[in-house]
């Protein structure tokens, strides 16, 4: 007996969101990322292919971490030193994208000196990010983003209470930003609305609705996920936006991930676990409509990018 | 333990010497003393506003957390965080004066007597003039046995029963009135009477017979002064409650109720405010507190849990239940109140620890528990109780607004007394404010309705973002970044009563966007559970004084008030009073406000996450689903172009 699989049918569609311009476009990048154009839940390609394939992009550091896992500094070694051999590096671990996080010691002489090589090491498309101190990030996003002027780089963190000033700025140089809420449908709704309010255009944003480790409040986030996009599909103009979340930055402080010694031997082998840890925890996500997650280990970078494909063909 | 002097000294140079063991609080030593000091959070610690001065000597401080490091040099601590360990002197600043300005003040509008009212019909109290034959040798039956025969003889009264109380001082009044007296009592049945007072001469038919309709609120008691023969409202006064320097809301007061003996000195508070009301409004018509028989109350749960004395800690805690939502009848003598000893008090039926009497009378003098359209009620005091249906149905709710829109938490905020902005314009182009001041004096504040303009025209000239951020790059030195972040200054210290910049901040914006979530959160999600939205309310009731000064169409831009037609709003005032006058009227209202209570299903916002997901949706101006509120989109976008 045939079975006919029900489709949903669905009146919204996310929006397509373009990252990096290559020399035709204005800018210096080898190749450009679309990311968006969902016109289904994710990977329900019997209802409709997914339009973009998800993205991967590789964290780095503007100066050294000192509170990242020794397995990270293990498998980077000495180029975490220096974000254009990180960047490099990264390239050629099999990343689509880099993000480049600032930090609180640079001035902005050191963030856009930064960004100019790691824009000169790598075609990638970049995100900056700041260190996270609004006045500090303003500081360095505003002179970053005015000497790449073009780039369509990927700028942030926009929040409520900070939005302003980095939309400004992308604005004015034709970058694009991120916009960041604390796991709320409403919050991340409420954001878009802010900035949109200000004359950016959507298709300049990308939306981060904050995710948890797989263990640490990852089921609250995917659902929070889920809901973004049904809105989305459901056309609410609001939540059209492509997600970006980070799983890196979410598993690499977990426990599971930090510890290897004095912890149970069911836990099994360190490495292995920490890189289960990223990978599941950004698999999930993927599934629950994430467009670009940001990762911090090669293999797991590796083992996310054969989900992906799986996905895509299934 | 060791004993000290401490010695009060008040800013209008009273001095005072108490002794006190090591360790009591400052603010009980004060008390001791005979010295007031307010203590509007409840003595938390919270609002800082009972800082007193030492002058030598030293305490021990608890808590500092509201005292500047300034402050704290000078000397200040926090009269509910500190405790006396040694001989000190403290100085007592001036205590901040409630300035009076009730509604009741400023309008006092005839309350028209309900069609077809009866005092023999509507009436279960009894008023009969008995002669009653001296008693001799002859006839040695007791006096008691007296006034029962004959009631028993003359009105069928088969069952007569009067206090204790009463039974004392019977003797004396019969043989004063000379064997003719006048009898009040209540109706338990046909043939039961209950006496409440036996009066010491024969009454004509029209003589006035008092009872009292009262609205005890967090933070004001209203009063009327009823004659049950005609029916009329013959005289209406109000008040502050008395409790208000003990807590500024029901939590602060629930709180300072459990500590020692404040719930003894809460229910003294509020009697008090009663019985000055009771005396004001009897002098009004020549008359006396004593002659006042009966009385309905309505008021939140907390506040008949205080007025009767009844332990309150259990509504503040999950899963909030009350003492008791019907409370029995008791009578004037039992809760210190100075009516007739016997005067019935009546404390009408709540729903839930945050669904009082006071709602349930609103919604029997609105009339909601018969309307044919689908009807939201509001009531926004210090809680927003909201009640949705109509004749068949009736849910409700209660969303914690918090004192927002009484000017508290809001850093310029205050009541709606003179030196309060009420009204706020504001030029698009040049961000300056226009002002409307209540008293036409300088301002001192902002009240309520004040707040809502200012939100509204902030929102609408740009001065605020939607999500409540002070937008810092328009051109005017009104913004600038303060304290606490963003801020706007509405008054410059030079035109201010204060002399200090009267501003809002992003904090006081915060609180005052939250306030608002909460109420429109409060109406969505009751809706939503009885399958609705907001669109099939066929009508709006605002009750409460706070309606009737608030602007509909400003309130309805911040999204405090659902963006429905003008005529579908209806401005009741205080209908909690209204319903405890009218069930005080007829027997039959009293019996339908049991039904009301008992018909009204109550629902928990706390139970899930359906609320905080309304709220945070509501948290936005006027709220982030924009398309709910269409005018203001019109208007926003007039404005922006």
């Amino acid at each position: 007996m045939p079975v006919e699989i029900p489709k949903d049918k669905w009146t919204g569609k996310v929006r397509t969101v373009t990252l990096g311009a290559t020399a035709a476009e204005g800018g210096t990048r080898t190749k450009s990322i679309v990311v968006g154009g969902d016109t289904t839940m994710p990977f329900m390609q019997f209802e409709a292919p997914t339009a973009h394939t998800p993205v991967i992009a590789i964290e780095i550091k503007s100066r050294k971490p000192d509170d990242w896992s020794s397995l990270l500094e293990e498998t980077w070694g000495s180029v975490m030193s220096d974000p254009a051999a990180w960047a490099k590096a990264a390239e050629a671990a099999g990343a689509d994208m880099i993000v480049l996080w600032l930090s609180l010691e640079d001035t902005a002489d050191d963030a856009m000196r930064a960004v100019k090589s790691v824009l000169a090491a790598t075609g990638l498309p970049l995100a900056v990010y700041g260190p996270g101190q609004v006045d500090k990030d303003n500081e360095l996003l505003v002179a970053v983003s005015e000497s790449a002027n073009g780039e369509k780089l990927l700028l942030g963190i926009c929040e409520d209470k900070n939005y302003r000033t980095i939309a400004a700025t992308s604005m004015a140089n034709g970058h694009l930003i991120t916009a960041r809420t604390a796991m709320d449908v409403n919050l991340a709704k409420q954001l878009n609305i802010l900035i949109s309010d200000m004359g950016l255009p959507l298709d300049r944003v990308i939306m981060d609705p904050t995710t948890g480790a797989l263990g640490y409040g990852m089921e609250y986030g995917y659902s929070v996920m889920e809901r973004l996009r049904l809105a989305a599909l459901q056309g609410d103009a609001m939540t059209q936006l492509p997600m970006m979340v980070t799983p890196g930055f979410e598993t690499w402080k977990t426990k599971e991930s930090k510890v290897g010694v004095g912890v149970p031997e069911a836990w099994g082998d360190w490495k292995e676990r920490a890189i289960h840890w990223e990978t599941l925890t950004a698999t999930a996500l993927l599934e629950s409509g994430a467009s670009i997650v940001v990762l911090r280990h090669p293999e797991s970078l590796k083992r996310v990018r054969t989900a992906i494909t799986e996905l895509m063909t299934a | 333990m060791a004993e000290h002097t401490v010695t009060f000294t008040t800013a209008d140079g009273k001095t005072a010497t108490v002794h006190a063991q090591t360790g009591l609080l400052l603010a009980e030593a004060a008390q001791n003393a005979g010295i007031d000091i307010g203590q509007p959070c409840g003595g938390q610690g919270r609002c800082g506003r009972c800082a007193v001065q030492v002058t030598a000597g030293n305490v021990r401080r608890r808590s500092t957390l509201r005292l500047s490091s300034e402050a704290l040099e000078l000397g200040y601590a926090l009269a509910c965080q500190s405790v006396v360990e040694g001989d000190v002197s403290i100085f007592v600043p001036e205590q901040e004066k409630i300035e009076r300005k009730l509604t009741t003040d400023r309008v006092a509008a005839e309350v028209s007597i309900p069609a077809g009212y009866d005092f023999n019909w509507s009436q279960t109290i009894r008023r009969y003039n008995v002669r009653l034959n001296e008693p001799s040798m002859d006839d040695q039956t007791d006096d008691w046995s007296r006034l029962q025969t004959i009631l028993r003889q003359q009105h069928k009264l088969e069952s007569v029963t009067c206090s204790l109380q009463l039974l004392r001082r019977l003797g004396a009044i019969l043989r004063d009135a000379k064997w003719q007296v006048g009898v009040v009592g209540n109706l338990r049945d046909k043939n039961m009477l209950e006496i409440i007072d036996v009066l010491p001469e024969m009454v004509d038919e029209d003589e006035p017979l008092y009872a009292a309709a009262i609205d005890i609120g967090t933070t004001t008691v209203s009063f009327w002064l009823v004659d049950l023969m005609t029916g009329k409202v013959v005289s209406q006064v109000a008040e502050y409650n008395g409790q208000i320097s003990r807590g500024e809301d029901v939590i602060s007061r629930i709180i300072y109720s459990s500590k020692g003996t404040g719930r003894d000195e809460l229910q003294k508070r509020v009697t008090d405010t009663i019985n000055a009301l009771c005396a004001t409004a009897c002098k009004r018509v020549k008359s006396r507190p004593a002659e006042v028989i009966k009385a309905t109350i309505a008021g939140n749960s907390t506040m008949i849990h205080l007025l009767l004395g009844i332990p309150a800690a259990s509504i503040r805690y999950s899963p909030f239940i009350t003492a008791c939502n019907h409370p029995p009848i008791t009578t004037a003598r039992e809760l210190g109140l100075n009516f007739s000893p016997d005067a019935l008090i009546d404390c009408l039926p709540g729903v839930a620890s945050y669904v009082g009497s006071d709602i349930t009378a609103g919604v029997l003098s609105s009339r909601i528990d018969s309307a044919e359209d689908v009807t939201l009620f509001i009531d926004v005091g210090t809680n927003g109780e909201i009640v949705l249906g109509n004749q068949d149905w009736l849910v409700t709710c209660a969303c914690s607004a918090g004192p927002a829109f009484e000017g508290a938490g809001v850093v310029h905020g205050m009541r709606a007394t003179n030196g309060a902005i009420e009204e706020v314009w504001i030029n698009g182009d040049t961000y300056e404010p226009t002002t409307r001041v209540i008293g036409n004096s300088k301002p001192k504040g902002i009240c309520g309705s004040g707040l809502i303009s200012l939100i509204a025209e902030m929102f609408l000239t740009g001065v605020l973002d939607k999500a409540g951020n002070v937008n810092l790059t328009i051109p005017t030195n009104r913004v600038r970044e303060g304290e606490h972040g963003g801020e706007y200054v509405l008054s410059w210290a030079s035109e201010s009563e204060t002399g200090q910049d009267i501003t809002i901040t992003r904090v006081d914006v915060d609180n005052l966007l939250r306030a608002k979530a909460a109420i429109y959160a409060g109406f969505s999600v009751l809706a939503e559970q009885v399958g609705m939205t907001l669109a099939d309310v066929q009508q709006m009731y605002i009750g409460g004084s706070f309606g009737k000064y608030i602007n509909v169409e400003k309130a309805v831009q911040i999204g405090l008030l659902p963006d429905m037609p003008w005529e579908k709003f209806n401005f009741l005032g205080n209908t909690s009073i209204k319903g405890a006058y009218y069930t005080l009227l007829n027997a039959d209202e009293r019996e339908r406000i049991k039904d009301i209570a008992n018909r009204m299903t109550y629902i928990e916002l706390s139970a899930d996450n359906t609320f905080y997901d309304a709220f945070t949706s509501a948290l936005f101006l006027p709220h982030t689903d924009m398309a709910k509120f269409p005018t203001v989109q019109s208007a926003f976008a007039n404005q922006s172009s």
